[in-house]
């Protein structure tokens, strides 16, 4: 069994992603990506668009560089000191890498949600307003009031934490946790929203009330979306790319990659046959 | 097929059996296991309470050898104003002296003669010495004080409680038969005292000077306020240093330093800086901020300093540890947020690592506090008088004074010493309630 997965993936140079890359109005363009952790290499030649006002869906196997890439999109990687990273990365035809780039300005355009919900240890207002307050996005306080309840609302929390708003982030449930950390993604209106598996650590109710929240965000912001779950894929995304071993093999329309994939490693995980 | 069938069966028979018999291993082991675990909570208890055990015993002793020096016995004493005794010259009394005169007048012979007019029948000189050895010296200074507040007194009659000789305190203290020699007490001291006793002229009263007199000779004089004002100036200097060095110093390597060979040579040099012996630190003290800086000695300014040089690495080590358990999660949220560096580690690191950090500090402010051996070689055990008020005044300690104290021939002192260091328990114990007050604070603020 091991040596049949192994000649399906390492036997087997992938040279050209299989699908179509280019948006037709894209808002992030990435080209010949390579990542790397000292001397291995992560990410292999990726070139992928992000389309404008679309959920876009990083799939494949455990350890086959999804997250690493999208980590690369705010440049979360650069905490990391062996990690390297080539290629062109544009936000709005801007190069994010260029030295005259803030990380700090990328990131607040370009928010992230992580897998496990990490609020911080402060009252539910302040955990929404910690961003608009360190970037001075409210002009007054009722500037800022507005801006945390709009976004709890955005977020579909306010009506569960409009009266304890002064109570501690963590003492909410694992689903209202996350959509606190998105509550609080929003309120420095991004561009763009990554997310980390962020569905991944909660049950299916919960996990049914964040797909609904990103379906409706994607009206306003850009999403790219990681997921374990093929399903949640196919429910949310309207792109959908497949990474394997660190190179991206096959991207194309959600409908398309899910009922008549290119290519054989892609049709190998979503019928289920590894991954 | 029966066949099979058989096999089958037998198969299941044996597992049957296997585990049969694996349950009753299993509940064998239990029971090795279990009284394992209760023979290690007995040790357990039993640790504790030898623990509770010997600290008892260490209050109770401290505490029966302080109580006496909370108390002290005072005489009544009719003091007479005679212008004559005092030598005040004129001796009119229509005639106001000045402040001069008032200030030069013997005031030791009007305690003397008023002393021998409550026992006329004392004529021998030794006996008149023996009479005056019951009062402290400090009698004399009482009545200046008296006499040049309200000159009035002058030419009157006066009953004053005066604070009694050391000796007699420790006489009236131990369990005396009234009138027999005891200690440093003769027969006719005591029969002086039998007097004085009977016809209500001695008191107890709770001993207000040991908190408000500086160290002395004496030992019905000494007290602890200049050691404990010198304790309080050295651990303000300590804080005032320590703290924000070694806090700065942990986020710094924590947060934002590279990880290369220079940062681990770094942490290794701060652990065995938390083993360098700590009179080194009194070496360095002397040899640089006296000799090459030129700073006063003795003063709580280069103990502050010598100290906090000792108290830098625990509280760099306690903080890196509470720093390094921060989790990564918090750091990740604030920078996809948009935080710079700086503003995830003072906004989110630093108040989460607080309540490491302080308990850090408390140990590390502790440690300071009990420290003598580098304030020797600063000049700090020196018999200072005054209670210093300022950062260069000449200061000692409490653990010096303590340890002066219990090095002194008088018996008085025995009971001083243990009161010093309740003294010092107490103030350990208020640093340590802050510092739990203050992280509870922050435990409260982190959830």
């Amino acid at each position: 069994m091991t040596i049949k997965t192994k000649s399906l993936t390492d036997g087997m140079e992938i040279e050209h992603t299989v699908g179509n890359v280019f948006a037709d109005d894209p808002k992030m363009s990435m080209r010949n990506v390579d990542v790397f952790y000292n001397d291995k290499q992560a990410i292999k030649n990726v070139s992928i668009d992000l389309a404008r006002n679309q959920v876009t869906a990083l799939i494949g196997p455990s350890g086959c560089g999804k997250s690493t890439f999208l980590r690369c999109l705010n440049r979360m990687n650069d905490t990391i000191d062996i990690c390297k990273i080539k290629g062109s990365l544009l936000l709005d035809g801007e190069d994010i890498y260029h030295k005259k780039m803030d990380p700090v300005l990328l990131r607040a355009r370009v928010g992230m949600v992580f897998q496990k919900p990490n609020p911080f240890p402060k009252s539910i207002y302040d955990n929404v307003a910690y961003g608009p307050r360190i970037h001075g996005l409210a002009a007054s306080k009722d500037d800022l009031d507005e801006i945390v309840v709009t976004s709890l609302q955005k977020a579909g929390l306010y009506k569960e934490v409009k009266d304890r708003l002064s109570s501690s982030g963590t003492g909410l449930s694992g689903g209202q946790q996350q959509r606190l950390c998105i509550a609080r993604t929003i309120a420095v209106s991004p561009e763009i929203i990554l997310m980390d598996e962020p569905a991944s650590a909660l049950d299916p109710i919960a996990t049914a009330i964040i797909e609904e929240l990103i379906d409706e965000l994607k009206e306003k912001y850009t999403i790219a979306i990681v997921t374990h779950s093929m399903q949640q894929a196919a429910r949310i995304s309207q792109t959908t790319a497949y990474f394997h071993m660190g190179s991206l093999i096959e991207v194309g329309s959600t409908d398309h990659i899910f009922t008549n994939p290119s290519h054989q490693l892609t049709e190998n995980y979503i019928t289920g046959r590894f991954g | 097929m029966t066949n099979q069938l058989k096999t089958g069966q037998k198969a299941l028979n044996m597992n049957d059996s296997s585990m049969h018999s694996n349950t009753d291993r299993i509940k064998k082991s239990l029971k090795k296991r279990n009284s394992k675990e209760k023979r290690f909570r007995l040790w357990g208890r039993l640790a504790i309470s030898f623990g509770f055990l010997m600290v008892a015993i260490l209050f109770a002793d401290i505490g029966t050898k302080a109580y006496p020096a909370f108390f002290q016995h005072w005489i009544k004493v009719d003091i007479e104003f005679n212008r004559q005794w005092l030598s005040i010259e004129p001796s009119d009394s229509a005639v106001r002296p000045d402040m001069q005169a008032l200030k030069q007048a013997n005031y030791s012979a009007t305690v003397k003669k008023s002393l021998y007019q409550m026992f006329p029948s004392i004529t021998a000189r030794g006996d008149k010495r023996d009479l005056m050895k019951l009062l402290s010296y400090s009698a004399e200074f009482k009545i200046e004080d008296l006499v040049t507040a309200n000159p009035d007194l002058l030419g009157q009659r006066v009953s004053l409680w005066l604070l009694a000789d050391d000796d007699v305190d420790s006489y009236f203290k131990s369990d005396f038969t009234a009138g027999q020699s005891s200690g440093r007490i003769n027969d006719k001291q005591a029969m002086w005292l039998k007097q004085l006793f009977d016809s209500g002229a001695v008191e107890k009263r709770f001993n207000t000077l040991f908190f408000t007199n500086s160290d002395s000779r004496e030992p019905e004089l000494a007290g602890i306020r200049g050691a404990l004002s010198g304790t309080i100036l050295t651990m303000i200097i300590v804080l005032a240093i320590s703290f924000p060095i070694g806090v700065s110093a942990a986020l710094y390597l924590e947060e934002f330093a590279p990880k290369n060979r220079w940062t681990d040579m770094i942490e290794v040099n701060i652990n065995n800086l938390a083993a360098v012996p700590s009179i080194v630190f009194g070496l360095l003290g002397l040899a640089v901020l006296i000799n090459i800086f030129g700073l006063p000695r003795s003063a709580s300014l280069v103990g502050g300093i010598v100290l906090s040089l000792m108290t830098l690495p625990t509280i760099i080590i306690a903080s890196r540890a509470s720093i390094k358990a921060v989790p990564n999660s918090i750091r990740e949220a604030a920078i996809g947020l948009g935080a710079s560096d700086m503003q995830v580690t003072l906004e989110h690191v630093l108040p989460m690592a607080m309540p490491g950090i302080l308990t850090g500090t408390i140990i590390g402010l502790a440690q300071a506090l009990g420290e003598t051996a580098p304030l020797l070689m600063i000049g700090m055990v020196a018999f200072i008088v005054d209670v210093p008020t300022n950062f260069t005044d000449a200061a000692t300690v409490m653990p010096v004074q303590i340890y002066l104290w219990a090095d002194s021939p008088e018996s008085a002192f025995l009971a001083k010493t243990s009161a010093a260091i309740l003294v010092l328990l107490a103030f350990l114990l208020i640093m340590n309630f802050s510092a739990t007050f203050l992280r509870s604070k922050f435990e409260k603020n982190g959830q």
